[in-house]
């Protein structure tokens, strides 16, 4: 089963490049989202988007499922996919 | 100043500033060149060197807390991490920044 990934990140973030790195090596599907690449008004809002998830303004943050992970954690991430 | 300078700047200006917190560059050298050469941009288009992990809100007050080095806005969340949240800076006795992972704030 598939399963919904979504990673908010900062083009100067070597973490969140590590975040996305990750999921490929995994063969995991993701929608990678560089907030600091995208028009102002859609930045701001994919910005407010993943301070409302996150409570936070530290990135990468990572949506799985719905369950939110804030850094890098890819001990995190494979729990949340259910990989061993 | 070009890049090359200007990150060498930074590594002296910040460097002294750590110290006395208690806190030392990574000995992760390609992480270290990554992030100067990130805050330069940074500084080049904003005006100030922040965190290149970490979002402005646009909020002056809340944005000066994400200058680098950050570490005296985030004291008690870094020093529970042993690194500052993009990794730049490790406490001075850290020999391997590969098992310091990072952990938001809300969770320390």
């Amino acid at each position: 089963m598939s399963q919904d990934v979504v990673v908010y990140a900062l083009s100067t973030c070597p973490w969140c490049k590590r975040a996305r790195e990750w999921f490929t090596a995994q063969q995991v599907a993701c929608e990678f989202i560089n907030i600091d690449e995208l028009p102002d008004q859609e930045g701001d809002a994919a910005a407010d988007k993943a301070h409302e998830l996150s409570g936070s303004h530290a990135f990468p943050v990572v949506v799985i499922d719905g369950s939110v992970v804030v850094g890098f954690r890819p001990e995190r991430y494979a729990d949340l996919l259910g990989i061993k | 100043m070009d890049t090359a300078a200007r990150k060498e700047v930074f590594r002296y200006l910040f460097g002294k500033v750590v110290d006395p917190l208690g806190y030392k560059f990574t000995p992760d050298e390609e992480l270290v060149d990554m992030l100067l050469e990130a805050e330069v941009k940074t500084e080049l288009d904003t005006g100030a060197p922040y965190c290149p992990c970490q979002r402005r809100t646009k909020v002056r007050a809340e944005d000066m807390k994400i200058v680098c080095p950050c570490i005296p806005f985030h004291r008690r969340h870094f020093d529970a991490m042993r690194r500052c949240w993009c990794g730049l800076f490790v406490h001075k006795d850290v020999t391997d920044p590969s098992v310091l992972p990072q952990i938001p704030e809300d969770e320390i």
